[in-house]
């Protein structure tokens, strides 16, 4: 079993990537039929990836670089940089990914910081009841996100109850918060801390794994809870906050179906919805520009990888990883 | 490189886009007691049998209510011709488009698109089949339209649709509101004048309109909206509601035009600068007109259009109003749409059916669209509360719109009539370049003036135009 894997997995490091055939050539008959099937077995997940990832991101790739759109009212031509070139000076574009990081800056730290908070309050001793609780918290993520999003239309609405409390402690104009340029990150925000379940379930799983003997350690040292949540839980789950970074990370990038949902696509208030994966959706299927939608993904993808490399190589600072070696 | 090898990548294109951008990772009744089903024999089959998809609804269509009748209507053409069907898609409007655009690229076009509004038409420009060798084939009788009527359907693609229906504008107004607020109801006649509660005769325009509609906007108080201590925060009825769909639609009552000059570039019409400006200090300096958080509240929304909720007393719209209507109550009318600066304009919507270039039996989808037209359009035309294109067939549907459920005993459907006469030329959803691009410019602009009060609306105009222009230089 032991020779099975060195044919693609177990290679020196400098080989990575490369197809090992010496290695291959040296397999006895079994373990080359072992190999043999193992690929089999994981072809479909091969053709599956080239079929609908590999290959469809090559072709966007190819598309940026003509004049594809749905009408194709001119002849399809090799246009070189210049859907780049327009993405450069498209104030929509930069308006869009503006709303996107303004509410990322919003929605981030909050996505982090709620899930795990709340998850070390649900492991705490001194909290009665916390199954009952981590299923409360678990229970909206279950909901289909459209019917959450559209029962929140109605608690946020101006005649929502959320409004009718704040008009009965006094405040006289509530703010309105689906249709100011203003509130509706806010209002955004809560929808999300609504769904943060998982994120709660995950920080717990971290929770539960860090050995209590560390803990029972700092005690008799004399640590208080301030002092074991700041240098035993956060560096142990470190791991943990920085992985559901990474997620945040790309799913806010890809920020699209609330407000989808929530404001039909149109971006309003006044653009204030017009996140850029929204705007992208816009550019590839209402305004048929399928190059240059093509062109903005690869924007997306290119911004995604940027930021989560940048995170990755911060991360050897302040993240870690008790088993590494 | 041609066109048949764009069309190829297309689908692949979409498929990327999904995968690599969009992953996981992440009311009313109809108005009319319509039946469906053929009315008359269709003649001997001249095209091969083929299974057809009609897509719907890039304009009206879409109420749970009316789709039965649709699909009885579509299977109505199977019956017809043995060894063919027509299936009915329906989308709902605020997807239509999208959904369209994605069947297209991904080489699943339907057949037959209707009914679709000239600004659906518009969206799909340079998609549509040409109709005159099928209508020059079939001798198609095109004799029973109006020419101009036939010609508003002749663009750079050709013969792209037959005329179908048509919705001018009206006002539309609750007689009892307005005795309530002790004033006489607006004019029916296009040359009448309004007469004012003290009796003296005022030309019915904006200005009257801006008056009595401030009058017939009342707080939770009673106080109406030229009266010291009116609350604008508690309005709990709105003088007038404008059809606030499209911003193009919005200017078109002030006055006909087009975003695109003489000249190619972008230029908002002075008559729409108007128009938006007695909009927007409607909402926030006179309050007669809800503000968007206010149009978009229950109370108000009234499924769709405000003046179904009955707290409305004045709303421009088009006829197929008649849809949901009846939630008004059953003592509105129609008046003449107002003036300004002396000149008359009543935007008209008009929908037809349309066939994709990439049907692949076009000889077939000619035959199931003239079946739409002919056999079944008395049922649809009903259905959708459009008036018929023909002329000769105008009378028996307005009898026959008069007679809807929970319609007052007496409308003056001769206002509807008269109205066509007023339509706009050109007519607001007229083609322009990048036509979805610049109306979600449009919507977002609508939408910012609809929700932020204080704004310099000259500064707002500057930079709308500039942003249209913007996008049609890209």
């Amino acid at each position: 079993m032991d020779q099975l894997p060195s044919v693609a997995v177990t290679r020196p490091a400098g080989a990575a990537g490369r197809l090992n055939l010496r290695a291959w050539s040296k397999l006895t008959p079994l373990a080359r039929r072992e190999a043999r099937q193992g690929l089999l077995y994981i072809a479909p997940w091969l053709l599956g990836f080239f079929a609908f990832t590999a290959i469809p991101m090559v072709a966007t790739l190819a598309l940026t670089f003509v004049n594809l759109t749905l009408a194709q009212r001119e002849p399809l031509a090799f246009v070189g940089l210049d859907n780049y070139v327009r993405l450069a000076a498209d104030d929509r574009v930069w308006h869009s990914l503006s709303v996107t990081l303004r509410f990322s800056a919003l929605w981030l730290p909050i996505s982090i910081i709620v899930p795990f908070a709340i998850a070390v309050g649900l492991n705490s001793r001194h909290v009665r009841g916390a199954p009952l609780f981590r299923s409360l918290f678990f229970l909206p993520y279950v909901v289909p996100f459209v019917a959450g999003v559209l029962v929140w239309e109605q608690t946020l609405g101006d005649n929502g109850w959320i409004n009718d409390v704040l008009r009965l402690v006094g405040v006289e104009k509530p703010p309105s918060w689906l249709f100011d340029s203003t509130w509706i990150y806010p209002a955004l925000v809560m929808m999300g801390v609504w769904g943060i379940g998982a994120g709660i379930v995950i920080n717990l799983a971290g929770l539960r794994a860090i050995p209590t003997e560390l803990y029972e350690a700092s005690r008799i040292d004399g640590a208080g809870a301030w002092a074991q949540l700041r240098h035993i839980t956060i560096p142990m789950m470190s791991p943990i906050l920085f992985f559901t970074l990474i997620l945040g990370v790309v799913e806010v990038l890809q920020y699209f179906l609330v407000p989808l949902v929530l404001k039909n696509g149109t971006g309003e208030p006044a653009g204030a919805t017009l996140f850029y994966n929204l705007n992208l959706y816009r550019t590839f299927f209402t305004y048929q520009e399928l190059s240059y939608g093509a062109t903005m993904a690869w924007l997306l993808f290119a911004l995604t990888l940027a930021i989560t490399l940048v995170l990755f190589a911060l991360s050897r600072r302040y993240v870690y990883y008790a088993g590494a070696r | 490189m041609n066109q048949r090898l764009a069309r190829a990548i297309a689908p692949l294109a979409v498929l990327a886009l999904v995968v690599t951008a969009c992953g996981p990772s992440a009311s009313s009744s109809p108005s009319t007691t319509a039946t469906g089903g053929p009315e008359t024999q269709a003649p001997p089959a001249t095209f091969a049998p083929a299974s057809l998809r009609w897509y719907c609804c890039l304009g009206t269509g879409e109420d749970p209510s009316q789709v039965p009748t649709e699909e009885e209507v579509a299977a109505g053409f199977g019956e017809l011709h043995p060894g063919s069907e027509l299936k009915i898609e329906i989308v709902t409007y605020d997807a239509a488009r999208n959904t369209l655009s994605t069947q297209i690229a991904g080489g699943n076009a339907p057949d037959i698109v209707g009914p679709a509004g000239v600004g659906g038409l518009a969206a799909f420009e340079g998609q549509w089949l040409d109709l005159a060798p099928y209508i020059q084939s079939t001798s198609y009788d095109l004799s029973e339209f109006d020419p101009g009527a036939v010609d508003f359907y002749k663009t750079d693609e050709g013969q792209i649709g037959i005329p179908f229906a048509v919705y001018p504008s009206m006002v539309w107004y609750k007689k009892d509101l307005f005795a309530e607020a002790g004033l006489n109801e607006p004019p029916h006649g296009y040359d009448a004048k309004y007469t004012m509660a003290d009796g003296t005769e005022v030309e019915w325009d904006y200005d009257t309109v801006r008056e009595i509609a401030m009058k017939l906007t009342v707080d939770e108080a009673g106080k109406d909206a030229t009266e010291a201590g009116f609350d604008p925060e508690k309005i709990v009825q709105y003088g007038f509601e404008p059809q606030r769909d499209d911003l193009r639609g919005l200017g078109a009552y002030w006055g006909a035009g087009s975003l695109v000059s003489s000249d190619g570039s972008a230029k908002i019409p002075e008559p729409w600068k108007a128009a938006w400006r007695f909009f927007y200090d409607g909402m926030w300096k006179d309050h007669f007109i809800m503000t968007g958080p206010v149009f978009e509240s229950e109370e108000f929304s009234g499924g769709g259009y405000a003046f179904f909720s009955g707290r409305v007393a004045m709303s421009e719209n088009f006829l197929w109003t008649t849809y949901g209507v009846a939630d008004a109550g059953t003592d509105w009318d129609l008046a003449a749409i107002p003036a300004y600066n002396g000149t008359i304009t009543s935007p008209l919507n008009a929908d037809t059916f349309a066939i994709l270039k990439d049907s692949k039996s076009p000889d077939a989808a000619f035959a199931a669209l003239t079946y739409l037209m002919d056999d079944a359009s008395e049922t649809l035309l009903n259905l959708y509360g459009g008036m018929p294109a023909r002329p000769a067939k105008q009378d028996a549907f307005f009898e026959q719109l008069g007679q809807s459920d929970g319609f007052p005993a007496e409308v003056d459907w001769q206002v509807a009539k008269d109205s066509v006469a007023y339509a706009d030329n050109p007519n607001f959803e007229a083609p322009m370049p990048k036509y979805n691009e610049t109306l979600d410019i449009l919507g977002t602009y609508l939408s910012k003036w609809t929700t932020t009060p204080g704004l310099d609306l000259d500064a707002e105009f500057d930079a709308l135009e500039a942003e249209i222009q913007a996008a049609w230089n890209s």
